[in-house]
């Protein structure tokens, strides 16, 4: 354990300019030097105009370190603009971002050192082949290369590194910007849409990957626009539509907490009354057989039932999607949410 | 940590090649074809006009006029034409195709980025005319147009200035344009300009001043040929080359990168204006 914590920990800096002058000086030291771990990400009053347009209209986000956070929103709801800030591509109009408690503009070289990155539109040097691309990519980072890592990853998601990137398809390409990211070992990776194009079964081993990454003390920071890829993945999740942070969740309190949904078939027709319980609301009766939505936990309700003769009873676990959309019936603006996400798809 | 520059020269590395190449078939032609030219014009008189407009004060009728006519007033378009394809490449290419994300996504300063792209297209285009140069190396020792191979060298690298000036003058348009076809045009424009600008100074005597607007005027095509490489006009086309090279970082540090595909912005917004004013009519 200790010697895991030394590699997660920020490795003495080993490069040089006005970098280095800057990281010595105590004002910009990062906390993690001071003891305390800093979050992965903090972002206060992040605004981004482009021109008239506001993109991002004050973003306030905190991401502990050592987890999977989602961060949700339909297209167009500022999630690339946000992560594109963080890699100091494009600059905020006003507010800070902070990574591994570096500052994304004035130490944009120190967090990109310990970021990985997959952009949500991945495009690479076509003409190269896929190995000589992770060459180029590992250069950056002498300090971090490992091959042995790098081809364990290749053999894992199945990529032949001799394989030109002209000629792969959109999953491999997907796969390839994945291990150009993970290769490095980052502290944070930082993966805007990272499984679109990808097979469930690719799918499934990438969430592996990232969840072992996480196991190693590092952070994950992954974008969507499907509540179920979230939901599969991350621990937390931070809901972003219209350039604001609509809500900030833990996925499994807020399934916990969330709405059940229980479909229960009677021997007979079942009683009046039997499901006057608090949190419980009967949605449709079909002859003895009666759906109903639990809001408060499911306990009640399984008693109340179990006082009849019961011929089948199934349960679902409700979607993020059916949660927020439970969530957000009662204020105005969130129907707008889900619908936008639901065009998002098609 | 060069490999930015080391990709950079790879991916011209063709190019390199083939621009080399023409130019060294293209030079040794010439020379192979001179005695027959010069028994031609032994006794032409060329009217002072015509000799302006050729673009040399060199007489056409000897063997550096010649060159300096047929070769040296000319080829560095081609070598502008390598010049505008790396300059508006180096940034507004790859932020048009989208591969500039990933790259400044490493930690890598932009200004290094810059900096071993412009060191790359420098010796790039070193190494071009190079390769140019050795078509004359192979035919001048065989034939009689009194021209050293020394006069040779000083010329042919008299032609890298005027086109790292082009080259950094296509940076800066690419760095600050909407997309990499309006930095082109750009430059293209102005490399056309300047030619004739400097084509017409010489041949139009009211024009005559105009000529001093022209870097084709500091490059002087074959003249390194007579009196050696002008180093004032040298120093003077790198000083605007190195302006415009400082306009492009202050500009690439500063802006943000676009995503992939800010081509098809710029479509877009044609397409709508094209709209609108079929609408209006």
């Amino acid at each position: 354990m200790r010697g895991e914590r030394r590699e997660v920990g920020i490795p003495p800096y080993r490069g040089s300019g006005h970098d280095a002058r800057r990281t010595r000086s105590p004002i910009m030291r990062p906390m993690a030097m001071t003891g305390r771990q800093p979050p992965a990400i903090e972002l206060c009053s992040v605004v981004k105009d482009y021109g008239r347009t506001r993109a991002l209209a004050g973003i306030e986000l905190r991401v502990e370190p050592g987890r999977i956070f989602g961060f949700l929103g339909p297209n167009g709801a500022g999630k690339t603009t946000t992560i594109r800030i963080l890699l100091d591509l494009i600059r905020p109009t006003a507010g800070t971002a902070r990574v591994l408690g570096f500052d994304c503009q004035r130490q944009s070289i120190e967090v990109r050192r310990r970021v990985g990155y997959v952009p949500g539109d991945l495009r690479m040097y076509e003409s190269m082949r896929a190995g000589e691309f992770l060459d180029f990519i590992d250069s950056f980072r002498p300090a971090r290369r490992d091959p042995a890592f790098r081809a364990a990853l290749l053999e894992r998601l199945a990529l032949d590194p001799a394989r030109r990137i002209r000629v792969l398809s959109k999953g491999n390409r997907q796969k390839l910007g994945l291990i150009q990211a993970l290769m490095h070992r980052p502290e944070l990776l930082v993966l805007d849409e990272p499984t679109s194009g990808l097979d469930p079964l690719v799918q499934e081993e990438v969430s592996r990957l990232l969840e072992e990454a996480v196991a190693d003390g590092r952070s994950v920071f992954l974008s969507s626009h499907a509540l179920s890829e979230v939901e599969r993945v991350c621990q937390s999740v931070a809901i972003i539509r219209q350039g604001e942070i609509a809500a900030v969740e833990d996925v499994a309190r807020l399934k916990a907490r969330s709405m059940h949904v229980v479909e229960v078939t009677f021997g007979g027709p079942p009683p009046p009354r039997l499901f006057d319980l608090p949190g419980v609301r009967v949605v449709r009766v079909d002859g003895n057989t009666v759906h109903v939505q639990a809001h408060d936990g499911i306990d009640a309700l399984v008693k109340a039932i179990a006082t009849q003769r019961v011929l089948d009873l199934r349960t679902e676990q409700p979607s993020l999607e059916d949660i927020f959309l439970a969530y957000y019936t009662e204020t105005p603006a969130a129907p707008a949410l889900l619908y936008e996400e639901r065009s998002a798809h098609g | 940590m060069a490999s930015v520059f080391t990709k950079s020269l790879r991916d011209q590395k063709w190019q390199i090649v083939g621009f080399g190449i023409a130019l060294a078939v293209i030079g040794a032609l010439d020379v192979f074809i001179w005695p027959a030219y010069r028994d031609a014009l032994q006794n032409l008189q060329v009217p002072p006009a015509l000799q302006a407009f050729l673009g040399s004060d060199l007489s056409i009728a000897t063997g550096p006029g010649f060159l300096s006519s047929e070769f040296f007033s000319w080829t560095p378009i081609l070598l502008i034409v390598y010049a505008v394809m790396q300059g508006t490449g180096a940034i507004a290419g790859e932020e048009g195709s989208g591969t500039l994300d990933l790259l400044l996504s490493q930690p890598v300063a932009r200004r290094d980025v810059l900096v071993q792209k412009v060191a790359a297209t420098c010796l790039g285009s070193a190494l071009m005319v190079t390769v140019g140069a050795a078509g004359f190396f192979v035919s001048v020792p065989f034939v009689d147009i009194n021209v050293t191979l020394r006069a040779i060298t000083m010329a042919m690298a008299n032609m890298l200035p005027i086109t790292l000036l082009f080259f950094a003058l296509s940076l800066w348009l690419g760095s600050t344009a909407p997309s990499r076809g309006v930095a082109a045009g750009g430059a293209i424009g102005v490399v056309t300009a300047a030619y004739f600008v400097n084509t017409l100074a010489n041949g139009v005597r009211s024009l005559d001043s105009l000529k001093y607007a022209s870097p084709f005027y500091y490059y002087g095509a074959g003249l390194p040929l007579v009196r050696g490489i002008s180093w004032p006009h040298v120093v003077l086309l790198l000083g605007v080359a190195a302006t415009f090279v400082m306009l492009a970082l202050r500009a690439f540090e500063r802006r943000d990168v676009a995503t992939g595909g800010g081509d098809i912005d710029v479509l877009g917004a044609l397409r709508l204006r094209r709209g609108a004013r079929l609408h209006g009519g």
